[in-house]
């Protein structure tokens, strides 16, 4: 291997990338610049191979009042109150160290929606493990539970929602997505993150630098092979403690008006939020790397440049205001150092002591950015059926059983009972329930879903992208929610295999048409690549999650039966049938059949919601995976079951299982039934009377009623079935 | 309109939702900075909220313990002004010897968020009535509480012994979510009574704790 060829193997830099950096520079990269483009130009830092794609999405409203390019998204609920949210992949972190992994991953997010000046209010996570007896994963899924406990409920951030799955697609590359709320109440500040003021100052605030986590961007950036124990180095170390200090100070500063501009040192560390401040603020920078407080004082430039320590934040203050600042941090048992000025540029320049060490136009690291069109093709429908049917050679009454007890089907009480889901004294609805609640002060509730069923995306990557939107915009329907906006987190396999880019090209397009139909744009998210080990990709997931609004805090139905002798009642609009989680698991892959009208589906959910806002339900439920007869059964309370009929809406026991979308269960008092009907007839679809609320028993109509209390041991029994080292 | 002083150290997470409750019970909530002493007077009552004071490092509480603000507390003890701990709030107590016994890690080893059945024992300033059920959220890692055998002697005795869990969650001794010193002005409980104060937040059994606070 030549001398050149090892370098570009070092800093994960490709040849035709080496040939665009001599080219911007006139001459070949030399020093710490190495390290510079290797972490500004990762997949992870410069989105090379999806900005095209993501340049398509739906991305605004009138409520949008700060979307992609900033730290988050914030969108405006009116009456003075706004919210930030945004969710981003951990993936590999979590893999190598879940503890560490899904701790810094938690730590991260919740810097991007405090930087913009919002207080965190709320956590969610979206986790996909392989199959529960898959090498390490009883240790992964423990390491990340108690990695995302540990460090959330010590910043006193609730995590009130999120979604597990599993399968065996995960077993070498999990994934950790962690999504962060925050609020700003009236008169609160919107913060950016470019640098402006020639002269004002560059302040280091926070944690000190160690040689955690260098290398670590370009280290996402890339598939794994066989030793990822190896990369241990590269993960970050996390310590709330100083997350919450930083939490305090950061937003009494800039609600005191001390901060010009802010940013978290993110992926590739100093490197990242310098550069970027100064690119987006057009202009340059002078930085001293020697004043950087170090925890390991033998540390070198190019170490500090890319250090991922945790927990520090750059921001840029008039020289005036630097005191104020600095006692506020003081006071939190902080460091505010002053490490460099703004400059007219265009140049930041980085200096060592007194010799300056590199200096190059921000532009160049950043606009500059090699920018792939990677090849793809045009989506062609896969596992299209003409009748989706399910298979006939079920025993219904053995697959009820087992589905409750699978790891798909069985309970997640495991999880979220190690997750402070109260703290800050807003939580309406908690992860018990299928959409999470907070109260704003206005006396308004705010819902949050997360959304993307991997299932689904195996079947068909365009019908399981719309459906990670509908599916949690009808959810919060279902509650009286209007979905507002939406935040991803695409995890997806090798962007160089046109197979994977076809699917991410796929759902980008599939995620972008349900947002428009909706009006609900896309304000923020990442995109994590290369999920990927030794040849084999993961289920494409782009992870989402939603916000919604309800003008009131009343009439949110329960997710469980309420009242004996409550009317059930389907409603549906038939689009996509289709064999759904079921057929995956009975034949390896699921089919469908019919089509997809995105404004249909979204007129479905304004008539869904006016619905719940207009008749007193004490119920309702989207039916999900494993269909009606899943669904049915998650109704039930430790009394309270159900009498169901067969009869147009479902033909033969085997259908209690197929999937569609989409259908919902509603459920009243008798006597509102008359009422629903009402209001149900004169908004379409089709709708059934199919059964009612009835105590001590599950009873689908086939003369062998199941006791409730068999039904809810194999739900709950499922954790220590499948992890039975964690129960 | 009478004050309710509420501690704040680094790492105090829950100040925020008490100051809510006080606001709530008809209260003007002041903040009791750990750096600085206080005055105890014109206080309706302290409370010490939860959280994760100096990031429990060393001990849960122990770091808290030994701040001015906690001499101040300890001195408004002396006076007799009602205190009330609440989760980590009720480690600091605990550290500070303002209460008795400690709190060790649970039993399974992890931290519990659930809703808790309690039974009030004994009369306090902020629980009136003796006997009552009650159903309160729980979260903490730390909240199993150990005493030794003179000592819980002493506290069942002195009916110091303020409420039990119906359903004992994380081990502790004789079911003991919650406990009182001898004087019965200082009360420590793991429970949030913070979070069951309103009916939107799924249960209001907690709002009297913030009403009564009787000297």
């Amino acid at each position: 291997m030549s001398e050149l060829e090892a370098k570009l193997k070092t800093y994960r830099l490709n040849k035709d990338e080496y040939g665009r950096i001599e080219k911007l520079l006139g001459r070949a990269p030399q020093g710490v610049e190495w390290a510079l483009f290797s972490a500004m130009w990762s997949e992870h830092c410069s989105y090379k191979s999806s900005r095209v794609h993501l340049k398509k999405f739906y991305s605004k409203s009138k409520r949008v009042l700060q979307s992609f390019g900033e730290n988050a998204g914030v969108i405006d609920l009116g009456q003075g109150e706004k919210v930030a949210f945004k969710m981003e992949s951990h993936n590999h972190p979590s893999f190598i160290e879940p503890y560490q992994g899904a701790a810094t991953g938690v730590g991260g997010i919740l810097r991007d929606i405090f930087t913009m000046g919002a207080r965190p209010i709320a956590l969610a996570d979206y986790l996909c493990f392989g199959d529960p007896g898959a090498e390490r994963m009883s240790f992964l899924v423990d390491g990340v539970v108690r990695g995302i406990s540990g460090y959330g409920n010590c910043v006193g951030v609730p995590t009130i929602t999120g979604q597990t799955e599993f399968h065996s697609s995960y077993d070498k590359n999990i994934l950790v997505n962690a999504f962060a709320l925050g609020l700003f109440e009236e008169g609160d500040p919107i913060v950016t993150s470019g640098a402006k003021g020639i002269g004002n100052w560059v302040v280091y605030v926070g944690a000190k630098t160690g040689r955690d986590g260098v290398h670590g961007a370009s280290m996402a950036s890339e598939s794994f092979e066989k030793d990822s124990a190896s990369k241990r180095p590269t993960v970050q170390i996390g310590d709330p403690f100083f997350e919450k200090l930083l939490i305090e100070s950061c937003i009494e500063v800039m609600a005191q008006d001390l901060v010009v501009s802010i940013q978290d040192m993110g992926a590739a560390g100093l490197t990242s939020s310098s550069f970027e401040m100064a690119a987006k603020g057009k202009v340059g920078l002078k930085m001293h790397l020697d004043q950087v407080p170090l925890r390991d004082p033998t540390m070198g430039p190019e170490e500090i440049l890319l250090s991922e320590s945790q927990e520090r934040m750059l921001l840029i203050c008039e020289p005036s205001k630097f005191k104020a600042l600095e006692a506020v941090f003081t006071r939190w048992g902080l460091d505010a150092k002053k490490v460099g000025e703004v400059t007219k540029g265009p140049e930041v320049e980085l200096y060592w002591h007194s010799e300056k060490i590199a200096a190059l136009n921000p532009q160049v690291l950043t606009d500059e950015a090699p920018l792939y069109e990677r090849p793809y093709s045009v989506w062609k429908d896969k596992n299209k059926v003409d009748q989706a049917a399910m298979i006939e050679s079920l025993t219904f009454h053995a697959e009820l059983q087992r589905i409750m007890t699978s790891p798909q089907g069985g309970s997640r009480d495991w999880i979220y009972h190690q997750y402070d889901q109260r703290v800050g004294g807003r939580t309406m609805r908690d992860a018990a329930e299928s959409v999470s609640v907070v109260r704003l002060k206005s006396d308004r509730a705010l819902a949050i879903v997360l959304g993307c069923r991997p299932q689904m995306m195996r079947m068909d990557a365009r019908v399981g992208a719309s459906d990670a939107i509908f599916q949690p915009a009808l959810e919060m329907a279902a509650k009286g929610f209007e979905p507002l906006a939406v935040t991803d987190c695409l995890n997806f396999g090798n962007p160089e295999k046109p197979d994977i880019m076809s699917e991410f090209v796929a759902s980008v397009e599939g995620i972008s048409k349900a947002c428009e139909s909706l009006d609900a744009p896309v304000i923020s998210g990442n995109v994590s690549f290369y999920n990927e080990t030794l040849g084999q990709n993961i289920t494409s997931t782009p992870a989402v999650g939603l916000v919604g609004l309800k003008n009131s805090l009343k009439n949110i139905p329960h997710g469980k039966f309420q009242n004996d002798g409550d009317a059930i009642y389907l409603w549906r609009v038939d689009q996509v049938t289709h064999t759904g989680q079921m057929g995956e698991d009975k034949s390896g892959k699921s089919v469908w059949s019919g089509s997809i009208d995105e404004k249909a589906l979204a007129a479905f959910a304004k008539n869904l919601r006016e619905v719940v806002e207009s008749v007193p339900l004490t119920a309702t439920r989207v039916v999900g995976k494993y269909g009606l007869a899943y669904s049915l059964a998650r109704m039930c309370t430790e009394d309270l079951g159900f009498r169901v009929r067969m009869g147009d809406w479902v033909s033969k026991p085997s259908e209690w299982f197929l999937e569609r979308m989409y259908e919902v269960l509603l459920v009243c008092p008798k006597a509102e039934a008359e009422k629903l009907e009402r209001e149900m007839k004169t908004r379409g679809g089709q709708f059934w009377r199919v059964g009612i609320v009835a105590e001590g028993m599950a009873d689908f109509d086939d003369g062998k009623p199941i006791m409730l209390t068999d039904l809810n041991l194999s739900y709950q029994s499922a954790w220590r079935v499948h992890f039975e080292s964690l129960a | 309109m009478k004050k309710v002083g509420i501690l704040r150290f680094w790492g105090t997470n829950c100040d925020r939702d008490i100051w809510q409750a006080a606001e709530v019970c008809g209260f003007k909530p002041e903040w009791l900075w750990q750096d600085d002493s206080f005055e105890a007077k014109d206080y309706a009552y302290f409370v010490v909220p939860g959280g994760f004071s100096y990031g429990d490092y060393l001990r849960c509480g122990s770091l808290a313990a030994q701040t001015p603000a906690m001499k101040s507390l300890r001195e408004a003890s002396n006076k007799g002004f009602p205190i009330i701990g609440i989760c980590n709030g009720f480690q600091i107590l605990c550290e500070a010897k303002l209460l008795p016994g400690v709190l060790v890690r649970n039993e399974s080893q992890r931290f519990i968020d659930d809703w808790a059945e309690l039974k009030v024992e004994n009369k306090s300033p902020f629980t009136q009535s003796v006997g009552q059920r009650i159903r309160l959220p729980i979260a903490h890692g730390e909240g199993r509480f150990f005493a030794g055998d003179d000592e819980l002697k002493k506290l069942e005795d002195n009916g110091q012994i303020w409420m039990r869990y119906m359903d004992n969650p994380n081990g502790s001794l004789k079911d003991i979510a919650g406990v009182m010193n001898d004087q019965k002005n200082v009360c420590g409980l793991m429970p949030h009574p913070e979070r069951a104060l309103l009916e939107w937040m799924g249960g209001v059994d907690g709002h009297p704790f913030f009403l009564e606070a009787a000297r």
